[in-house]
């Protein structure tokens, strides 16, 4: 399998993944918008709802005061109003008009209170006759139902407790009046309700009138008692980020429930008028940042996409990871077919060797002492080349299963060090090399397995004989800090080229893995060579040899820290 | 037989002598004498001997004063709304000191009064409902939820306030809302006049509104105008360190009530007619004069100074100035009480009789209204940006003062008056700040209404 087919596999899963995921993140697009438009609808339909309420409120509260004003007898009249204006406290200013001798109540002058006078100059156009007494009927029922989803429920309950309070003082004028005029009169008597603007602000007149040829009296609402009873039952609003408020004619908040601080500059999402009981008021309702009435925002939105991402993100980091194994799998394939055919070479031609001169020697062919001696010295050094070979990828074997069993004993580096050195020293001189030692008198012990670290050296000073015989000097050291030996076997050969200095010490990496190669190997010495000294508790390191070489640094703990 | 009816009579003695010792050691509270008629009326005049041979205008005070209860009566209920400003002008050492003042205040009040707190900011919300105030350490903890920030809704802070002294509003409380506020209405109606109308509306359903002012970015007018209609209270506060002291002495007078929905008539006999009210304000309907409070403190004096017109007498006559009827509801007992009271005014040629008959203690409080009207006056003055005539008529009032004090030997009065002269000074030179108004504004309230000093 090619990195190309890899490639194209994880693209395979990657595209369809990112096709889905584009289409899914259109569909929840369009289904956050569908959600905002639905919380547009029922903040709407919400407010609607409310403003009718409002309307209804205020509507019941004229028609009780109006049947309340009605149903004062012509004697009391005076007295009641009066009564009225002094304990209602949904009665502002109260009339008594006349068309033939105009106002009979509040009185001129000093009669009358400074808020009388207002009263009277305000609604001059009426009183001196020039604007005739309008006889006015809403379209709203008053017993329409207050309609809609159940979440409104609450706060048209919410509502009609304030409006049942507000009843509650209208009524309070009728109930003081016991008698009803006469009923020969009823059918002509009337009245209404005259929404009034006076210096831009809004006044409310009810009016009412028994006798065709009586007077024209009634009562001024008082407005902020109406404002301070409904902004009590105004309904809580459940929504962040969410508001309602009353606003009059000049777009003042007169009352506001929600978390947005409203100023001039907010502007409302929509707007419900309270025309005709308030003209120009309005119910208007307002959201932040976004047009997403009942908070939900991109609530639904952003939890989605971070869950899209993340499915893309598995995927594509899903397909990395199988392409990155993928390929781990081809190198390690190809490092072992590699590693088969080192080993298959190495392993041929010693045994070709022993089998030559083995022959030679079985023919007896050669007569000479000498020779045969020389030729048998062969096989037996093949053989333990062999031998050696066939350790190794054993050594191997059982480090990769982690079967490698070590004996640990202390073992004093320098003596160690130079009887290995000493040992060794004709192969070293065979190949044209000077062993250079450097071991300090101090006695230095450390706790190490004595076969592991002598297989380890000797594979290092084997290297320096096999790679750099031409530097002629091999350096043996040794030297302690407190803490730890560090035994430096460093050579003046070629060195080893920086590209490889990381890979070295991977398992079957050859500096040169060609079959042609000109020295022998396996590329496992120094990976096990590592893994032993790491599995006794020590480390082998690479660092390049001063002027030039290389230089094999094992580090072992002193005994004390071990 | 007979011996039965001997212990029978004998039981029937000492029945009538338990009842009697029980009427000994617990007399009925409610009807204590102190209880029983708490208002009383006095009329005065200015001058209790008037020039003959001269038509004048003659200035009639009536005195309404409220006796301090007995200890020992149990005192009229409580139905206290305390609300609170949150904006965030308020945060800091200010919100502290608040929340300490009004849970000192509400410590105060006993297991029969009633007690709510509502808090504003653009929005409204009701920390405590209105209930006993016997659960103080759960009112104390919900006043750590209180964390100042945006605008100020005081509209609906007062409406939610009413709302919560609505649901006790059948009983025998008396009804008070207590309103601190640092800053600008900015939510809802905030003009004077509506605030106004809303303390009107309220004082028809018995609830006063006391405000309570700190620092110098309040709306003083709408403040001043809210208790005056609702009358309840007004401070100024210039640092939050005086709030517990205001706190603690509103709170004792809403405890001191002992007369609500006070209304006085005053009737002039035919030839006497009405000119004015001073200081007041109320409605003169021919020869009848008509006035409403609302509370009355156990231990003040309240009054209203009317300017009447007196026809020419004749030395020696004997005529009848006015008569007063007060007309109350006893806190204690809850039921209507009256008072009534005459003035008569003699009349001499003399004029050196005239001028020490002059009753100095009328003539002074005549001077400090006039005074208040012209702090006011000063006020609307400075608003249309006339510093000048501000303080020109500052120092109209002083010198009038003044001459007041030189005549009559008062030094408080001296005082007083040269006090104002430096007022008008500074005003003069560097135009009336925001301290200085709302001073004003509150002195100004405060003597019009009878407040007490605190």
């Amino acid at each position: 399998m090619g990195k190309r087919s890899i490639l194209f596999y994880w693209l395979l899963i990657l595209i369809p993944a990112i096709i889905i995921s584009s289409a899914t993140f259109r569909l929840l697009y369009h289904e956050q918008e569908r959600i905002n438009s639905l919380a547009l609808s029922a903040a709407e339909e919400r407010t609607r709802t409310i403003g009718e309420t409002i309307q209804v409120t205020i509507e019941a509260v004229e028609d009780e005061l109006t049947q309340s004003l009605l149903n004062i007898p012509g004697d009391t009249l005076h007295k009641t109003l009066l009564d009225w204006e002094g304990n209602n406290p949904l009665v502002r200013n109260v009339f008594i008009w006349d068309e033939a001798s105009g106002l009979k109540y509040p009185e001129k002058g000093m009669a009358a209170t400074s808020e009388e006078r207002n009263f009277v100059s305000r609604f001059q156009g009426l009183f001196t006759g020039r604007i005739p007494w309008p006889s006015k009927k809403s379209n709203i029922s008053s017993d329409q139902p207050a309609s809609g989803s159940s979440g409104l429920v609450q706060d048209i309950n919410s509502l009609k407790k304030g409006r049942q309070e507000l009843l509650k003082i209208a009524q309070n004028n009728a109930s003081k009046v016991n008698t009803s005029p006469e009923s020969g009169d009823q059918e002509l008597s009337k009245g209404g309700w005259i929404p009034w603007f006076s210096e831009n602000r809004l006044y409310i007149l009810g009016w009412a009138k028994q006798k065709k040829n009586g007077p024209v009296y009634g009562v001024e609402l008082e407005l902020m008692t109406l404002l301070s009873r409904l902004i009590n039952s105004f309904p809580v609003i459940p929504s962040v980020h969410t508001a309602y408020a009353l606003v009059d004619d000049s777009d003042r908040v007169l009352h506001q429930v929600g978390d947005i601080m409203i100023d001039k500059k907010t502007k409302p999402l929509f707007t419900v008028s309270l025309a005709p009981h308030l003209p120009h008021w309005a119910l208007a309702f307002y959201t932040q940042g976004d047009n997403s009435p009942g908070g939900s925002g991109n609530v639904f939105m952003i939890p989605a996409c971070l869950l899209l991402i993340i499915f893309i993100a598995a995927i594509a980091a899903g397909g990395f990871l199988l392409m990155r194994n993928a390929k781990q799998n081809m190198i390690d394939a190809m490092q072992k077919t590699s590693f088969v055919s080192n080993v298959s070479h190495e392993l041929k031609t010693p045994l070709t060797s022993i089998r030559m001169f083995a022959e030679l020697l079985l023919e007896g062919r050669v007569k000479a002492h000498e020779k045969k001696l020389k030729y048998l010295q062969v096989i037996v050094s093949e053989s333990r080349r062999l031998t050696r070979l066939v350790n190794n990828v054993l050594d191997f074997s059982r480090l990769e299963q982690g079967q490698k069993k070590y004996h640990i004993e202390e073992i004093n580096a320098g003596v160690f060090l130079k009887d290995l050195a000493e040992f060794h020293n004709p192969r070293i001189k065979d190949a044209g090399m000077k062993t250079i030692l450097n071991i300090p008198d101090k006695e230095i012990i450390i706790q190490a397995d004595r076969d592991a670290l002598e297989q380890v050296v000797l594979n290092l000073i084997d290297n320096s004989i096999k790679y750099a015989s031409s530097g002629g000097e091999i350096f043996l050291s040794t030297k302690g800090d407190g803490r730890e030996v560090e035994i430096r076997i460093e050579d003046r050969g070629p060195g080893i080229p920086d590209t490889h200095r990381n890979k070295i010490f991977d398992k079957f990496h050859r500096v040169d893995d060609s079959l042609t190669a000109t020295k022998q190997g396996s590329g496992l010495g120094l990976s096990i060579a590592k893994r032993m000294m790491e599995d006794i508790g020590g480390s082998l390191s690479y660092t390049p040899g001063q002027g030039g070489g290389s230089c094999f640094v094992v580090k072992l703990p002193l005994k004390s820290d071990f | 037989m007979k011996g039965l009816e001997k212990i029978s009579k004998y039981r029937l003695w000492m029945v009538t002598l338990l009842a009697l010792c029980c009427i000994t050691i617990y007399p009925n509270k409610g009807s204590a004498k102190s209880t029983v008629n708490p208002v009383k009326c006095r009329i005065e005049l200015d001058r209790n001997i008037l020039p003959a041979r001269n038509a004048q205008n003659v200035v009639v005070k009536v005195t309404l004063d409220a006796e301090k209860p007995e200890i020992k009566i149990d005192r009229p209920k409580v139905n206290l709304s305390i609300v609170l400003d949150r904006s965030g002008s308020m945060s800091g050492r200010k919100i502290e000191k608040a929340k300490e003042a009004a849970i000192e205040a509400l410590r105060r009040l006993g297991p029969r009064d009633m007690c709510s707190v509502v808090i504003y900011d653009h929005n409204v919300n009701t920390i405590v409902p209105a209930q006993s105030a016997r659960n103080i350490e759960w009112i104390e903890s919900r006043f750590n939820s209180i964390r100042p920030g945006g605008n100020t809704a005081l509209f609906g802070g007062v409406s939610q306030g009413a709302s919560e002294i609505r649901k006790n509003i059948g009983r025998e409380y008396v009804h008070r809302i207590i309103l601190l506020s640092d800053g600008l209405a900015n939510v809802g109606p905030s003009s004077p006049e509506e605030l106004g109308r809303l303390g009107a509306a309220l004082l028809k359903e018995g609830i006063s509104v006391t405000t309570i002012g700190v620092g110098t970015d309040y709306n003083e007018d709408l403040m001043a105008r809210l208790s005056q209609n609702s009358d309840g209270n007004t401070y100024f506060v210039e640092t939050s360190d005086d709030l517990p002291r205001i706190f603690t002495a509103e709170l004792g007078d809403v405890l001191d009530v002992v007369a609500k929905r006070v209304k006085v008539i005053i009737e002039c006999p035919e030839d006497v007619t009405p000119v004015r009210i001073i200081g007041r304000d109320g409605r003169i309907r021919g020869r009848t004069i008509e006035l409403s409070l609302n509370q009355l403190y156990g231990g003040q004096e309240k009054y209203a100074l009317v300017e009447v017109k007196v026809p020419a007498g004749k030395t020696g006559q004997d005529m009848e100035i006015a008569r007063a009827e007060v007309s109350y509801i006893n806190s204690y007992t809850q039921e209507k009480g009256t008072s009534t009271g005459l003035v008569k005014a003699a009349f001499s040629d003399d004029m050196r009789v005239v001028e020490q008959s002059t009753n100095i203690a009328v003539k002074k409080e005549l001077y400090l209204n006039y005074n208040a009207l012209a702090e006011e006056k000063a006020i609307s003055l400075s608003d249309e940006g006339k510093e000048t005539d501000a303080a020109a008529v500052l120092k109209g009032s002083a010198q009038n003062i003044r001459e007041f004090a030189n005549k009559y030997k008062d030094q408080e009065m001296l005082d007083k008056a040269k006090a104002m002269e430096q007022e008008a000074d500074t005003i003069e030179v560097d135009g009336m700040s925001s301290k200085q108004r709302k001073s004003l504004r509150s002195k100004s309230y405060q003597m019009k209404n009878q407040q007490m000093e605190k």
